[in-house]
């Protein structure tokens, strides 16, 4: 059925300059990344034109850095949830609504200031002269944090904490405390109460704050460079060695192609299986 | 609980306040106290390599995060007169953009951007009227950091004010339309007052991701230095209390900002309520 | 016979007409040095804007951590009005990967010897145009040192500095008192489990495992790169960091033995005296660092104005007491204290330093390295 089509001017005019930088700084980058993930390495380094699929049947050779993200990226996300958690539900129902708001803007304070300060400090709190000095005074010698996986894990914690409080703490402040009330007027214990009325009334924000924590950690490489002393090793961190040390542009290509890949499909099952409520994606997003 | 709550205060302000304690250190390294002074603030405010990484990062950070304002309201008022395929191609590059990992974004917009510089170059030379010497050459620096930064920005401000025009009470725009009010007045009187606080959470946001990106800015930022580029270098080098007063100023400017912008939001929402 | 003085109020006209430059007037006349001197100790009496022709207001340098006096910036702005835009970078492989990226944006940057010939090849430098640094006089440079910097009978690089990769050694906490790369190695898997750094880029880290072996620290060869491998593999799980900015962990007390260079060996014993440098037996690395000007630099004159003060003896004498690596440059050495000379860490003993190698190009830039630290580096 051909129908006169009604060109929308204003609409297309206000679009086009977002349309424009899509188009520069997304779209170029990921086709020019998947062109060169297809070429191969030039004699000394860089890239050579040519078609071959042997970038991404090298992928193995990086397994180790794709199953530490694997691993550490849920592994991270679970553990600010449960620290996250408990704290946001102070905050949205047990708190006095006279403290609360202050209370909330102090969990983001920290992370609206420099994120390598915060986690250079660290460097410093598990290093020699902080923690272990003051436990070796204590009289247990001996005790390594920094450069291992449990620093990499609390720079984690420390800086995505806000961003999980903050959704959780949205969802759980609309929920309507007379629910609350009602279930323990029923008799219900506190578990069950928490179990079938509030645990349900938060999934959204719960879902939102872990998705959001959780896309970071994917692309994570500061934290990991900074506080686990180059031995612990993401993705991000293979990307980057794959561009400035090895000069491997094709295989750092395949890399970078596959991570978002896995991204997107990850992304896009768990907000298919967790929002699947009409509109909720728009709010889950901020 | 409450004591859980507090626990996590103090895992959250332990470093802050050590960070703030040793910036007053006398002494010239940053892990041993060394008696109260304020020298560590004069270093770094006569600190001509910090004033211009600071200076570039805030010039960076404005522009940037004004630019995807500008661009990212504007897109997001707009997408419900859209629909289609358009719509979804839309919609789903605002999806990848906030998506893709910002190491991601800084090695593809390098290569990108890089490549793009060698098709152009040439080009301006080989046109140039004047002296090849004298031809302008396009790099990296302000330009492409800018770019880098403004693309996440704008998605992002395309997706918080979108969320509040979403919640937005329609009534009120059929109310102005039935009022005879032209689409421009309407918007102006109706629907940017309810989308303003937006527009500022999504700017301020915008600028603070810029003001503390290195991941990026360490790809394309050419051979700028921005606050965080000095910060890390610092780090690596091993650390004088500069670092630490550079930090607690930050943090200090950082919460007026946050206050400034609790105060202006709330006003912003006065209107709506 | 020619009167002095006469000769001075000789070659003071020509300056005044401008038929000398004022490098060449107060070279020929002897009063550079003295100014220099003078100018090292009182910035304040050399003229502004003394360099001829216009080098811009700022001029960029990519280089490596705690390289600089930052005072000598200072004093080249005095006297040029430009400033220097500085960025630093831990590798050599990071300073090729941006160049072959490209738009940096650098002027001047500093590759170390086994890296000038890569980066000549692929076009990435462009020869020195020596008439443009005086102050490198290549005669007064120590021959042996500045080999690297030219590459098929072009100079492509003025030297910096040179020296050696050892290790560093807290002799408070380690008592062992080592003196060998097996030794090294041994103790970093043994008592100092936890304790120890290595550098973060391959030529080093493999090089120096490969010196366990005996073998060459140039080796390519796939059997001895293999032991290299399982040696580093067998250290991973002892190391305390794979780093090449070591020095906050050895001055925290968190790092007591690692792999290190020159100069940071000298700055960690210059402020902790129990912090130590030792070159191993078997051998390793030597090496020097140039300066080299990228082909794409904004400000090429900039460049070489920098490059021309930074080399100039007093100044880089100066530079040379910051960072403690020895000069290439018999000029620069007249002027540095007699201790400093003196000193084992800078001028280690002859029987040390015949046992050492220059890293090579075609270690360098071997794939095959490169992977064995990156699954170093993921395991």
């Amino acid at each position: 059925m051909a129908r006169a089509r009604k060109w929308d001017w204003t609409a297309i005019l206000l679009m086009s300059p977002s349309f424009a930088i899509f188009l520069a700084l997304l779209v170029l980058p990921i086709i020019v990344v998947l062109v060169l993930s297809f070429g191969e390495r030039a004699e000394a380094g860089g890239y050579e034109a040519a078609f071959t699929l042997a970038q991404y049947a090298n992928l193995p050779a990086r397994w180790a850095a794709f199953r530490n993200t694997l691993s550490l990226a849920p592994t991270g996300t679970i553990l600010c949830l449960l620290a996250a958690y408990p704290l946001a539900y102070f905050l949205a129902v047990k708190a006095s609504p006279r403290s609360k708001l202050l209370l909330l803007i102090l969990v983001i304070v920290p992370f609206w200031t420099s994120f390598l300060i915060r986690t250079y400090a660290w460097i410093f709190i598990l290093g020699g002269k902080g923690i272990p000095a003051l436990l070796d005074w204590v009289g247990i010698p001996d005790v390594r944090l920094i450069n291992t996986p449990f620093a990499v894990l609390l720079g984690i914690v420390y800086a995505y904490l806000p961003l999980m409080v903050f959704p959780i703490f949205v969802s759980l402040e609309k929920l309507d405390k007379r629910l609350l009330e009602a279930s323990e007027d029923l008799g219900a214990s506190p578990w069950a109460t928490f179990r079938q009325v509030t645990l349900p009334l938060s999934a959204p924000g719960v879902a939102t704050g872990c998705m959001l924590v959780f896309i970071l950690l994917m692309g994570e490489y500061l934290i990991p460079a900074l506080l686990g002393g180059g031995k612990v090793f993401f993705i991000g961190n293979a990307l980057v060695d794959l561009f400035l040390q090895s000069r491997n542009w094709p295989f750092g290509s395949a890399v970078a192609v596959s991570l978002v890949a896995i991204m997107l499909v990850t992304v896009t099952l768990y907000l298919r299986l967790t929002l699947n409520r009409r509109g909720f994606r728009d709010q889950s997003m901020v | 609980m409450r004591l859980y709550a507090f626990c996590i205060y103090i895992f959250l302000y332990t470093p802050l306040a050590i960070i703030a304690l040793f910036s007053f250190s006398a002494g010239r390294s940053a892990s041993d106290f060394h008696g109260f002074s304020l020298q560590w603030y004069e270093t770094a405010a006569n600190n001509r390599l910090v004033k211009e990484a600071l200076m570039n990062s805030l010039l960076v950070a404005f522009t940037s995060s004004a630019l995807a304002t500008l661009f990212g309201t504007a897109a997001a008022i707009m997408l419900p007169r859209v629909k289609g395929v358009a719509r979804i191609l839309f919609d789903g590059l605002t999806y990848v953009a906030i998506m893709v990992p910002g190491i991601v974004i800084g090695i593809s917009t390098l290569i990108a951007l890089v490549t793009a510089f060698n098709v152009i170059n040439p080009q301006i030379l080989a046109f140039w009227p004047g002296d090849p010497a004298t031809a302008p050459q396009l790099g990296l620096g302000f330009g492409s950091l800018i770019c880098a930064h403004s693309l996440f920005a704008m998605a992002l401000i395309i997706v918080i004010v979108r969320a509040r025009l979403m919640g937005m009470d329609r009534s009120l725009i059929e109310a102005s339309m039935d009022l005879y009010a032209d689409p421009w007045g309407t918007f102006r009187q109706i629907t940017f007052p309810q989308i303003l606080p937006g527009i500022l959470a999504g700017f301020l946001l915008s600028f603070t991701f810029s003001l503390d990106d290195y991941v990026i800015a360490s790809f394309v930022a050419g051979s700028r230095v921005t606050l965080p580029i000095y910060v890390f270098a610092s780090i690596r080098r091993g650390v004088t209390p500069e670092i630490n007063a550079i930090g607690t100023a930050v943090l200090v400017v950082s919460l007026i900002m946050l206050i400034g912008s609790q105060f202006l939001l709330r006003r912003g929402q006065k209107p709506a309520t | 016979m020619i009167d002095p003085r006469k000769e001075f109020m000789a070659q003071l006209r020509r300056y005044q007409m401008g038929s000398v430059s004022r490098r060449h007037f107060l070279g020929v006349t002897g009063l550079g040095t003295a100014m220099a001197v003078m100018g090292a100790a009182m910035p304040g009496l050399l003229p502004r804007k003394a360099y001829a022709g216009n080098i811009g207001d700022k001029v960029s340098l990519a280089t490596w951590p705690n390289y600089h006096d930052p005072k000598d910036f200072e004093k080249f702005k005095e006297l040029t009005g430009a400033d220097v835009e500085v960025s630093v970078f831990g590798s050599n492989e990071e300073f090729l990967a941006k160049l072959q990226a490209g738009g940096t944006g650098w002027d001047v940057f500093v590759p170390t010897n086994y890296t000038v010939s890569t980066h000549a090849d692929l076009g990435l430098i462009e020869p020195l145009d020596l008439a443009k640094i005086p102050n490198y006089d290549i005669a007064a440079q120590d021959a042996k040192l500045i080999g690297e910097g030219t590459v098929k009978g072009t100079v492509y690089g003025a030297a910096k500095d040179w020296g050696t990769t050892g290790f560093a050694v807290n002799t408070a906490k380690v008592k062992e008192n080592p003196t060998t790369w097996k030794e090294f190695w041994d103790l970093t898997r043994g008592a100092y489990s936890g304790r120890v750094t290595v550098h973060d880029y391959q030529l080093t880290t493999i090089g120096n495992a490969l010196k366990y072996y005996g073998y060459s620290f140039n080796s390519n060869d796939e059997k001895e790169l293999a032991d290299a491998e399982k040696l580093l593999l067998e250290a991973k799980p002892h190391l305390f960091a794979i780093t090449s900015d070591y020095q906050p962990a050895f001055r925290n007390g968190d790092a007591w033995l690692g792999i290190c260079w020159t100069g940071d060996g000298k700055q960690l014993h210059r402020d902790i005296p129990e912090i130590i440098y030792v070159l191993g037996k078997e051998g390793g690395e030597v090496w020097t660092d140039f300066y080299a000007i990228p082909k794409s630099a904004p400000n090429r004159e900039g460049g070489y104005a920098l490059v021309n003060f930074l080399l100039d003896p007093a100044v880089n004498a100066t530079e040379v007491q910051f960072h403690g690596q020895p000069s290439t440059d018999s000029r620069t050495n007249k002027l540095l204290p007699p201790e400093m000379l003196n000193d084992p860490i800078m001028y280690p003993a002859a029987d040390l330093l015949s046992a050492l190698e220059f890293g090579s190009a075609a270690t360098f830039t071997n794939p095959a390295r490169a992977e064995i630290l990156a699954r170093f580096k993921a395991a």
